[in-house]
Formats: C-alpha cells, structure tokens, sequence
C-alpha cells in the first residue's frame, strides 16, 4: 500500500517563560493510505499534541514530518491551514459545532476557506447524505442530539474529500449505543477507502481500529496490528 | 475559485445578523455622528442658496465701497475690533461717490449712513435705526415702496426732514392707520412721512423692514451732526468690466484721500462676485467646524465600536480557532472581523443618511415657517463623505480587534469553549 505519511524521529517541547516541557521525545512510525489506525495512550501521554502535528494545527519542535511523500516539518501558517482544509478532517470529542447554525451551515464551513469549493451545495448535500441526517438538514445545531451532533462533524470532516480523518475521542460524550453508531460510521468511510486515525484512551475504542499505536510518556511504547478489531454490523441504515 | 472578500462578507454578515440587538445598540454612536455631518452640511447648503439668492435678488452688478481700519484686511478681526471699539473712519465722503460716479461705468450709486435714534408718534415709542441715503437707494436696492413716495434727490439736498418708514416701522407706530402725511418724531426732530415700504421679509442681513428711511444729508446734518458716509453701492453698466471698474474705483479713491501706499486704504472696494466668494469661505469654513464637531460622535462611536468587537473576538474565540482548524487563514479571519465592523458603520451610515435628512427637511419646514427662504436639498457630497468617513471608523476601529481574532493559535482557541 502507499505510504500516506511518516514521522521520524519527532521531538516536540513547549516553551513558557523559560520553563520547557518535553512533551514527545522521539516518535517514529508510518501510516499507508487506507488503514484505520488508534493512537491511544493516557491522558498526558503526548497523543493529542502528536495529532495537532499530524493534523497542521502545531509544529514540531525537531525531527521530519512527511505527508504525502513531502516534508512539512517547515511550513508557514498559510500552508498549514491550506493543508487542514484540503487533506485533513476533524472529528471532535464535543463536536465543536456553531451553535444556532444550521445543519448545511456547519457542514459548509470548510468549503467557505476552500481554493476551489467546486458545487458547494451539492458537496454539502452528499456530505449529509453520507451520515444519514439529510432530515435534518435545515435544522440548528443545538437542536440535535448528541450522536446526531457528532454525525454532523463527520459529514463536516467529509465535505472536502480530505486524504485524512482525525477523529479525537469521537465517541468521549456519547453513551454506547449512539458512540457505536459513529463507530461504524468510520468502519465504513475506512472501508470505503479514507485513512482514519483515532484518538482515544480507551482501549475498547481503539480496538475498533486495525492497528494500535501505544504511546506513554511521549515515545511509542507498542506499534501492533489487531487481530480481532470490533467490528460494529448494525446501524447500517445510518450510512448512505 | 472562492473570493477570500466575499466568503469574509458572507461570514461577517451571519455573525451580524445572529447578534442583531447587539449590531443595534453599537451602531447608534455612528448613527449620531452621521446624522450631524448630514444635517450639518444640507444646511450650509442651504444658508449659501439663501445668501445667494438674497445677492441675486439684489443683483450682481454692483461694486460697494466701505470704511476699513487703514492697514487691516478687510474681513481680518482687527479691522472688526477696530470698528466695534468705536473707531469711526470719517474720511468717506458723499462727494467721494459724486467723484466716482463720473466712471463711464457707472449707472446709479447711493451712499449710506445709519443711526439709531428714539422715535414716536402720539403714545408710541420705539427705538429705530435710521438708514440714510440718497434717492436712487430705491433704483438700486430690492425695496420696494408700498405707499406713499422715495424722498428726491432735491429732498436730500435741502434737508428735508421727510421719513419712510419699513413696514415694521410702520405696524409698530401706526398699527392699521394711514401714516403718510403724519409727523413723527425722530430724536428732537419732527419728520413727515411721505411714504412706507413693502415687506421685505426675513434677512441674514439688516432686518430692512425695521428701519426709516431717511435722506442721507438730513440724519448727518440734523441727527448726528457729521459730514461722513459709512458705505456706497454703485451700479455698473457693464458687470463684465466689475473688476477693471473696481481698480479704477481704488485709484480714484487714493487720490481723493491723499494716499499712496495701498496698504494704508481706509476703505474697501468689493464687487459682488468678491462678496460671494467671501461668503462661500466663510460657510465651507463653518461647514468644517462643524462636520468636525460631528466627527467627534464618530470617534466616540468608533470606539464603542472597537469595545464591541473586542468583547466578540473574546466570545466567539471558540469559533474562530474552529475557522482556523477547518482551513480558515489568518486573513481570512482578520477580514471576517474588519467586514462585521465596517458592515456595522455602514448600517450606522444608511440610519444617519436617513435621520440626517429627515432632521434637515424638519429644519427647512420650520425654517420656511418663519420666513426664511430656506431650500431643503440633499448634499450627495455630504452622503459620500459620511460614508467613506464611517467606513475609515470600521476600518480603523475593527482593525485592532480583527488582529487579535487573526492571531489566534487554534488549538489554544478550540480548548476555550
């Protein structure tokens, strides 16, 4: 399989009046495009800052970050941001919608930065099919429950097309039924073809995924493929 | 391809339009300032089409002569003080004017002197100002006699103590009654009233109807007891010659009072399109002050502005590492914020457009009421001005907190909620 990105050797270390903290201390791995991968750890462990690196939202202290065989580990703001909107979708623990916007609204967002949006309301539309709210379509976002809510985002992290879905313990603030919904939402957009990595601490969650990076203490503690990942049947009807 | 301006405007509109009390209540300072630029700048416009028509009625084909002060301008302040002081410049002579009538220019001239005496009639008395002059003041000037007679030029010379009265004069002393014939008393003086004049109706100038028209020789001689004039209009034939005519007025007069050196001239020579240049100076330098008075609302309303959107960065920080997250570039958020303050003055612009000329219709309405020949007009410079002035507020008052928006690390902004 090709190789969607690479992390070599890569250290990250905030600076607040002059008191430094380590946060990764060297981690290096790969993921090929198509693979449903969690990067799970505890709470500290370095994982959500490795996220915003994979995902253009900070930049790495030393050490290379290649995405699509090129090296980003020196890119402006600019670029950046032009990266979240074209090849990156975010999945939120609290959704992180805008409140009294509707639906399609939300959904558009990512669009409105776009070089080339294309048919945004066509996009838009079969981001919505694609998570089975098209119901909802003209309704705000705080009139939603919280699993409808978390759909919305992941139509919003779809409407791009991007390479890439971060999804950061999508299913933190949903009981088990609606979270394993989302679940299979991203078993599915996986098998559809989109790379997804998931962030969590929680191993059940993780285990839905096919490959598990362990991360403590800012280094991969474990790299290992699952045998056996959950695989959610139901909630078919969910998805378009 | 997506215009970064046009998704910004798009944006910045929605944020608006969820936060409309809000959008209200920041607007009104801008409304303010915008309604005073309008209000104040149609009404120039209307105080300059009032002077004018008030010279056109008169005509433009006259030259006046004044008294200054001897080395002052003539609109300067010292040549005002000097004259308010109670320096009086006596060297103006109605023989001046008989001299300078000689110009193959000239077609009519009167001079003038005014005084203030107390006048009555049976059991009224007032007090009036007395305007003399010589016979041809009705050829000349836009009075009009209503009953009665002008004195002649016969009248000025021998003295005659004949009167005409205005026709406030006229209401004020006789009421109803027929005054021509009666005698009145003027000072120590008993003059006969030969005749009265027309209404002339409100004026900027002196209140005309107010006043007794009286022959210049008689009120120097008789009343105050001097041989000077403090003012001359002279007719021209020819208007197109006004200021080779005015020139020639100048050089007569320095030889007629001895002097050779122009800056020690103790009178003025103006012709009517000098006056009106002057009195357009005079209200675009009034019309400044005051737009600049109004501006003062603008800044006031500029930096509510700024408060505004300072506390809406602080709320929506959320929102906006959200835009960043999703793709949004630091310009783009810095154009969201500028657009929602500029949006907001322009709201503030089109509300005080509309209340500035409603204020200013309002105003000729009453104007008009008492008298005034007061045209309401819109000043569409005036409606350009407010707008570009309120759009340089948004831009400059938004500027600082739409920095602050752009600036954000998303990261730090999406942990915020």
């Amino acid at each position: 399989m090709t190789e969607l990105l690479k992390v070599i050797d890569l250290k990250k270390q905030y600076e607040n009046d002059e008191i430094v903290t380590k946060v990764l201390h060297g981690v290096s791995f790969n993921i090929d495009e198509g693979e449903f991968v969690a990067i799970m750890g505890p709470s500290g462990s370095g994982k959500s800052t490795l996220m915003h690196i994979m995902g253009f939202l900070d930049k790495l202290t030393t050490g290379k970050y290649i995405f699509k065989g090129v090296d980003t580990s020196n890119l402006s703001d600019d670029q950046m941001a032009e990266y979240r909107n074209f090849d990156i979708g975010f999945v939120f623990q609290s959704f992180n919608l805008l409140p009294r916007t509707s639906v399609f609204d939300n959904v558009k967002l990512p669009l409105s930065y776009a070089q080339n949006p294309g048919d945004i309301t066509a996009k838009v539309k079969q981001a919505i099919a694609a998570v089975g709210l098209n119901h909802r379509i003209n309704n705000l976002s705080n009139q939603l429950s919280g699993g409808e809510k978390q759909r919305v985002a992941i139509a919003r992290a779809l409407v791009n097309d991007p390479a890439l879905i971060f999804a950061d313990e999508p299913t933190g603030n949903l009981d088990s039924k609606t979270g394993g919904q989302v679940m299979r939402i991203l078993q599915t957009l996986n098998k559809r073809g989109k790379t997804i990595i998931l962030v969590t601490h929680e191993k059940y969650t993780a285990e839905h995924a096919h490959r598990i990076i362990k991360i403590k203490d800012g280094l991969v503690e474990e790299d290992l493929q699952v045998a056996n990942h959950i695989e959610i049947k139901d909630g078919d009807e969910l998805i378009k | 391809m997506n215009n970064i301006f046009a998704s910004s405007l798009r944006i910045a509109k929605q944020s608006l339009l969820h936060n409309k009390l809000r959008t209200l209540l920041t607007v009104i300072g801008i409304v303010i300032g915008i309604t005073a630029v309008i209000t104040v700048l149609s009404a120039g416009q209307a105080i300059k089409g009032l002077i004018i028509g008030e010279i056109e009625a008169f005509g433009s084909n006259y030259i006046q002569i004044e008294v200054k002060t001897p080395s002052t301008s003539q609109t300067s302040t010292e040549n005002t003080f000097s004259m308010v002081g109670g320096a009086t410049i006596t060297t103006m002579k109605e023989s001046d004017a008989e001299e300078l009538a000689k110009h193959p220019n000239v077609s009519a001239y009167y001079t003038a002197i005014m005084g203030q005496e107390i006048v009555n009639y049976q059991n009224e008395i007032k007090k009036v100002f007395l305007f003399g002059t010589n016979a041809d003041f009705v050829k000349i000037d836009t009075g009009q006699v209503e009953a009665g007679r002008f004195f002649d030029s016969d009248e000025n010379k021998g003295l005659a103590k004949v009167a005409v009265l205005g026709s406030k004069v006229k209401t004020n002393l006789f009421g109803d009654n027929d005054p021509i014939g009666k005698s009145i008393k003027v000072g120590k003086e008993k003059f006969i009233v030969i005749g009265t004049m027309k209404e002339r109706g409100a004026s900027f100038a002196f209140d005309m109807d107010n006043m007794i028209f009286v022959p210049v020789r008689t009120l120097q001689k008789k009343l105050l007891g001097v041989d000077y004039v403090s003012f001359m209009t002279i007719q021209l034939i020819d208007n197109s010659l006004a200021a080779e005519t005015a020139e020639d007025f100048k050089f007569t007069m320095r030889e007629l009072h001895d002097i050779t050196d122009p800056d020690r001239d103790d009178f003025a020579v103006t012709t009517m399109d000098q006056a009106m240049e002057m009195i357009d100076v005079i209200i675009v330098g009034l019309q400044f002050l005051l737009v600049m008075l109004g501006s003062i609302s603008l800044v006031v309303g500029g930096v509510g502005i700024m408060n505004i959107m300072y506390v809406s960065v602080t709320e929506r920080t959320f929102e906006i590492g959200l835009r960043k997250a999703l793709g949004a570039k630091s310009r783009n958020i810095l154009w969201q914020f500028l657009f929602e303050a500029v949006i907001i003055t322009l709201i503030g612009a089109v509300i005080g457009i509309i209340f500035g000329l409603l204020l200013s219709a309002l105003i000729s309405v009453g104007a008009k009421s008492q008298g005034f020949d007061w045209e309401f007009s819109i000043s569409v410079s005036g409606i350009i001005l407010a707008t570009a002035m309120s759009t340089i507020v948004g831009l400059v008052f938004g500027l600082y907190p739409a920095k602050k928006a752009a600036a954000m690390n998303p990261i730090d902004a999406l942990r915020h909620e």
